[in-house]
């Protein structure tokens, strides 16, 4: 991915400041880029992106209506995508269509349902919803903060920073607290961490 | 003039109330909105190929024509004359070369329409079908290069989710137009397939297995509020266009959205296997059985979909412009299938590159498009019309359907032939039909002699031989008859073109 050597170069731009800048500290860096290039990836790359971050096959990775699949069928070009052949729309929008985000979330959020409830369906192979314990008691806080670190392992391929961390560990609590069935809510919190992280800008910009 | 146009007209010079609220939330435009004029509704019904005046409303007959022999006169008996206009209905055992007989009907159409309808002539200036599409929903950059439907979405727009929808697909009808001042949320939003669609208006319904909505709306919060300012990646980049774009839509134009509850509003399709609604907690409009009885090939005519879900966009305050058209696709009557020993009469229901297959076979081709895009019209009018907006008036009282093509057809042919193929010719004129345009007129008039268009004076509408009519003017008169104020965008007043 082009993001990580952007990174890094941002890193080395961070070493170059004078030794007074530098002196700031890791928590100043990275810093604004001077020249922030980004793309937004398509609805195809998007959906292979988390295909093989979450290991789901890609064909079976999000079916609206249990049957169009969610690029090809639904999203296409409002995620980004052309479709010369049938619509005659030879290039992508200029711009992001305005439903383009709510479509992302959707997208986002049905690939996270599926991955959890596969993982729930068969724990040996689980990818995010693992060893929690029985059904009904609360997790410790070390099985939420490996499971955070494990969301971004797999979606960001980083580790979670502290701040992040703790920030998902409270959406955790939030979600205890919540009205849902108890035997739901760790699912439910994997399941939306998983969201958030997954349709964040940082795993939808490239 | 009233009031509200006053205070708009005030801001002049382009720096519109719109402008003013052009990066305004959702919810502040909608205010703005509550206080503004009642919308104008805009349905650009684009005619792809090439809509022919001489093929329709200015039809003229032989024996009107010294030269009619060779050019496009008909056969008089074929001509009605139905008030200022003319008619011609068709049937014929082929279109051209394709052995797919058809009944095609103009004069139903005027007879039912003919007080709201408005022709105009109007010489156009490129021959290209992209740039023509382009020039004739921006008059070729008649008021600082903004379309029709964007100049429609800035002033009535403010208060509608998606103020701007274009159905149609692959055509310069949908362009954005050059005008960088114009609020994004006035700017075409794409809906290419209006059968799915829908779905990419809730982030949430229908996701079975998703925990409870406020949960989900939490985990949106966290995304937006914690995660993503906290991240190394938006430090980085965060300053991009493009990121702060995104971050635009995804606060502010989604929740003016999925507040409406669009994915079952504008859901065309009842619960059936190929859209199994109710299986993924979804369910169709409550208007879908009247849209459905209205375009009931909605599920394989891709016009009928676009018309029906135009509609819906409209009548639930989605959108003050709808863009739709044949597209370059043959369509053939549901059943039907090729190689199975011929076509039966009606069977093609959209010449391949529709309008433009008049190459081919231009009367048979014209008469088969006209009688589509009229009827699309007639059942779009009689939905608008049983509808109410409000203190009596319906929908159809607030809105204008603008025939758009982007030029007309050479009026050439070989002596006395009835089969013939025609090419791509400035000269030509547009269709509006509108309680607000001036009804039951045909501005300017067509030359005998060569059966070219000539154009008409803007303030009494008065035939003038010395003149054609441009793009710019008649962009002009479709803004005006729809109330939009263009202080300082120096168009003509075209009185003649709006009935009060």
């Amino acid at each position: 991915m082009i993001r990580h050597p952007l990174i890094v170069l941002a890193a080395l731009f961070a070493l170059a400041l004078p030794a007074a800048a530098a002196a700031a500290g890791p928590s100043e860096v990275p810093r604004n880029s001077l020249d922030p290039r980004v793309k937004l990836k398509d609805g195809d790359r998007y959906l292979r992106d988390l295909s093989a971050q979450l290991e789901i096959p890609r064909e079976e990775i999000c079916k609206e209506l249990l049957q169009y699949d969610c690029f090809r069928d639904a999203f296409r070009i409002v995620l980004g995508g052309v479709d010369a052949a049938d619509l005659g729309v030879n290039e992508p929008l200029e711009q992001e269509a305005l439903t383009a985000p709510i479509a992302l979330d959707r997208v986002a959020l049905r690939v996270c349902v599926t991955r959890v409830e596969r993982d729930l369906a068969d724990p040996k192979h689980a990818v995010l919803l693992r060893g929690a314990g029985p059904k009904g008691t609360s997790p410790s806080p070390a099985w939420v903060k490996r499971t955070v670190q494990g969301l971004y392992d797999r979606i960001l391929a980083r580790d979670a920073t502290p701040a992040e961390t703790a920030q998902l560990m409270g959406f955790y609590q939030k979600v205890s607290a919540s009205a849902s069935p108890a035997d739901t809510k760790v699912k439910d919190w994997v399941t939306l961490g998983c969201f958030a992280v997954a349709s964040s800008v940082e795993n939808v910009f490239y | 003039m009233n009031s509200h146009w006053s205070r708009r007209t005030l801001l002049g010079g382009g720096f519109s109330l719109g402008a003013m609220l052009a990066g305004a939330p959702f919810a502040a435009r909608a205010q703005a909105a509550a206080n503004g004029p009642p919308p104008k509704f805009l349905i650009v019904l684009s005619a792809f190929g090439g809509a022919n005046l001489i093929d329709s409303f200015m039809a003229v007959r032989e024996s009107e024509s010294p030269n009619a022999a060779q050019l496009n006169a008909y056969p008089n008996d074929l001509v009605q004359t139905i008030g200022e206009f003319r008619a011609i209905d068709l049937k014929s055992k082929a279109i051209g070369a394709i052995p797919a007989s058809f009944t095609a009907n103009q004069s139903n159409f005027v007879k039912k329409h003919g007080s709201d309808m408005m022709v105009v002539t109007r010489t156009g200036s490129s021959v290209n079908h992209f740039v023509g599409q382009q020039r004739s929903i921006n008059g070729n950059a008649a008021w600082k290069g903004r379309t029709l439907q964007e100049a429609v979405a800035l002033t009535y727009g403010q208060g509608h989710a998606i103020p701007n929808v274009h159905l149609v697909n692959g055509t310069g009808f949908t362009e954005h137009g050059t005008d960088k001042s114009i609020p994004t949320y006035a700017f075409g939003e794409r809906a290419p397939s209006p059968n799915l669609w829908p779905l990419s208006l809730d982030g949430y319904k229908g996701v079975r297995g998703a925990p409870q909505r406020d949960l989900f709306e939490a985990a949106r919060r966290l995304r937006n509020d914690q995660l993503d300012p906290g991240s190394d990646f938006f430090r980085t980049f965060g300053q991009s266009e493009k990121v702060k774009h995104w971050q635009g839509l995804r606060e502010d134009s989604l929740r003016g959205v999925e507040a409406q509850d669009l994915i079952t509003k504008l859901m065309l399709f009842p619960d059936s296997p190929k859209m199994p609604l109710t299986a993924s907690g979804l369910k169709g409009s409550d208007l879908g059985q009247k849209v459905r009885d209205a375009f009931p090939n909605y599920d394989f005519d891709p016009l009928e979909s676009q018309a029906a879900l135009a509609f819906l966009l409209l009548r639930y305050g989605v959108s003050v412009t709808v863009t739709l058209g044949p597209e370059g696709a043959a369509v053939f009557k549901k059943g039907v299938t090729l190689g199975q020993g011929g076509l039966g009469e009606g069977d093609i229901v959209n010449t391949p590159i529709s309008f433009d297959f008049s190459h081919q076979a231009n009367r048979e081709v014209q008469a088969v498009m006209w009688d589509r895009i009229l009827k699309t019209a007639d059942r779009l009018i009689t939905l608008l019309k049983s509808e109410e907006y409000a203190e009596g008036k319906s929908y159809w009282d607030h809105s204008m359907i603008y025939v758009a093509t982007e030029f007309g057809r050479t009026r050439k042919r070989p002596d006395n032939a009835m089969t013939f193929g025609t090419g791509h010719e400035l000269n030509n004129g547009a269709l509006i039909i509108s309680p607000m345009a001036n009804g039951g007129r045909v501005l300017g008039g067509v030359d005998p002699e060569t059966l070219m268009t000539y154009g008409f004076d803007p303030a009494t509408g008065r035939p003038d031989k010395g003149r054609t009519m441009t793009e710019s003017e008649i962009y002009g008169g479709i803004v005006q008859a729809l109330g939009i104020p263009t202080p300082g965008a120096g168009l003509t007043d075209m009185r003649v073109m709006r009935r009060t």
